[in-house]
């Protein structure tokens, strides 16, 4: 790769004595659709805000296309925010909003209007161009806060939880809605969220935080398929915790079964190691029961490699093949190659 | 039973208090329009105190002096007030002892702010006017400016003056195309609470005005009037600064419930 487009390097903020952000570089891709995942008080929000530009850098520097843009205000930055709270003008109705940014850039009226009447066409919002904000349902308001910061065809645009104010379908609908509007206004699109399913659907690559800083950077599928850290296994999608020890051939389960890994993370520490297996990559065999439960099963059951349950995924052909039903007592088996062992 | 009868003593003491209240008042509103000159008989509805007024030029010219110091003070105060709030409301970690020397004037007895204000303007050697006591009503009428759009300002949605910024807007622009249409309805109920404040102004005037006839307000010369002897026409001036008032303070207080919900 030749020079990174948005580097964000060494980023440090302090609160007083907290550290919000500790040491966090970053390269971020043009045209790339990047997470922020983590829980509340990672220093995922405190991050974008510093792009933003609302939050001062305690240490580091953030370039853009190689010019750094660490000591410039926020309006003169050539990336835009969409606001969590949305932050629509009260006073302003629908195409006002939009408009504002464009005035900003004294802009000519008539391509201001030309710009206006485009973006509402796009978020399917033309018939509310003169309502005000408080006339607007929940996915509207999201609408027209996307589509106020998306007008001025930032380089980068920052979302900060965009779609956590929805209900759960129209919060799916809009995570399609972002990916297509992403891909068709070509521009990098930087979000902070904490819900893992969200960051796997939309993003490109995603980056975990945890306190401060970053815990692992990858592809959906890199993190998914081989997360780094016991934290990142639990975060992202379902996972199966066996707790193992060492003994002299290797790690065994509680129940003493030998086992095999693919991957032996931070193998430094020697205690409380556990072995980390995805449901889907669990093997059913001999299933008695007959009962039909619908498409891809997670079934939970109860075994003695854990006090939890083990979770499997079952897929609809072989749900359908099979059929389980509560109750039965079946066998369940994996590939050395799917298992993780992490140590606590 | 009881209950009845306790509604009906609490129904009671509410008609007391009002009574109490505002009986004077009407008195004062009634007399006005008396025809006769004496406040013990009445003989007749008339407007014929109001018709005197007009052809009092003391009074009138009082009351030019009155309408010319409200308005400036509460242009001045309005102004200065809403930027104070704006910035007390921005840098709130500077905490407690800053409110407190805002809010003082509210709180400090106008006699006291008025000898305070005329050893000041002694001080100086300021000539004494009109212009002395519009800076003096400022001195007060900041304070209750201020405090009516700062209440406005702690239900204030902050993330749109970032959004104004983030979109391009300098802090100016931010200001006078964000944050004052948002905070208008405050600032005008703050404007007509400093107008009906400064209108009705007693003391502060008396001690900052200087000495003369030309910088007399309608307050001072209902004093000076009254020395005489209350006459109807004192009524009806009274009863036309009480209405103002209201009105004032009517409106002032409707805008400030619609700028909170809206």
């Amino acid at each position: 790769m030749n020079q990174s487009f948005l580097s964000i390097q060494k980023v440090q903020k302090n609160f007083g004595p907290v550290t919000a952000v500790t040491g966090v570089t970053l390269d971020i891709r043009e045209n790339e659709f990047f997470a922020l995942l983590g829980a509340s008080g990672s220093g995922k929000t405190t991050l974008l805000r510093m792009l933003a530009g609302f939050e001062k850098l305690s240490g580091g520097d953030v370039q853009l296309e190689g010019s750094s843009i660490a000591h410039l205000p926020p309006n003169q930055r050539p990336l835009n925010l969409m606001f969590q709270s949305y932050a629509l003008f009260p006073h302003m109705t629908v195409a006002q909003n939009i408009a504002y940014g464009l005035e900003m850039d004294k802009l000519p009226k008539k391509q201001i209007k030309a710009s206006v009447d485009e973006i509402l066409q796009v978020i399917q919002l033309e018939h509310l161009r003169n309502r005000k904000p408080d006339q607007l349902s929940g996915g509207q308001s999201q609408r027209v806060a996307l589509a106020r910061a998306l007008v001025k065809r930032p380089k980068v645009l920052l979302l900060d939880e965009p779609l956590g104010a929805l209900d759960k379908k129209l919060r799916s609908e809009m995570q399609l809605e972002l990916k297509r509007l992403q891909v068709e206004f070509g521009i990098t699109f930087i979000i902070v969220t904490h819900d893992q399913e969200e960051a796997l659907v939309m993003a490109d690559r995603i980056a975990i935080m945890k306190d401060g800083g970053l815990l692992q950077v990858g592809t959906p599928q890199e993190i998914y398929e081989a997360p780094e850290s016991r934290f990142a296994a639990d975060f992202i999608g379902v996972m199966n915790f066996l707790p193992i020890r060492k003994s002299s051939q290797g790690f065994v389960t509680a129940n003493g079964l030998a086992i095999k890994a693919n991957q032996i993370n931070n193998s430094a520490s020697n205690s409380d190691a556990v072995a980390a297996i995805r449901p889907e990559r669990l093997m059913i065999g001999e299933i008695t029961a007959i009962a039909y439960h619908g498409l891809d099963l997670l079934l939970h059951l109860k075994t003695d490699l854990s006090e939890t349950p083990i979770v499997v995924r079952m897929t609809a052909d072989v749900a359908e093949a099979h059929c389980p039903s509560t109750g039965q007592q079946i066998n369940v088996s994996w590939y050395a190659k799917d298992t993780h062992i992490f140590f606590a | 039973m009881a209950e009845r009868n306790t509604f009906r003593l609490m129904l009671l003491i509410l008609g007391v208090v009002f009574a109490f209240l505002y009986i004077p008042i009407s008195v004062l509103v009634g007399l006005s329009f008396n025809e006769g000159g004496l406040p013990t008989a009445w003989t007749g509805f008339s407007f014929k105190w109001y018709g005197a007024l007009l052809e009092n030029d003391d009074i009138l010219g009082a009351a030019a002096n009155t309408v010319v110091v409200a308005i400036c003070s509460t242009i001045l105060s309005t102004f200065l007030g809403t930027f104070l709030a704006v910035g007390v409301e921005i840098r709130r970690r500077n905490g407690k002892w800053l409110e407190t020397v805002i809010f003082a004037p509210m709180i400090i007895p106008d006699i006291v702010l008025a000898i305070a204000l005329l050893s000041f303007f002694s001080l100086l050697g300021a000539k004494m006017g009109l212009h002395t006591i519009i800076v003096s009503h400022v001195v007060f009428n900041l304070a209750f400016v201020c405090a009516v759009v700062r209440a406005r300002l702690k239900s204030f949605d902050w993330s749109i003056v970032e959004a104004s910024a983030d979109l391009g807007a300098s802090t100016i622009t931010t200001l006078y195309r964000v944050m004052v249409p948002v905070l208008t309805p405050a600032i005008v109920a703050g404007a007509l609470l400093a107008f009906t404040l400064s209108v009705d102004e007693f003391i502060i005037a008396f001690f900052t005005a200087g000495a003369g006839r030309s910088s007399i307000t309608l307050p001072m010369q209902i004093y000076a009037m009254i020395r005489f002897g209350v006459t109807p026409e004192i009524n009806a001036l009274a009863s036309i600064v009480m209405t103002v008032s209201v009105i004032c303070l009517a409106l002032s207080q409707r805008l400030n419930k619609g700028g909170l919900s809206g």
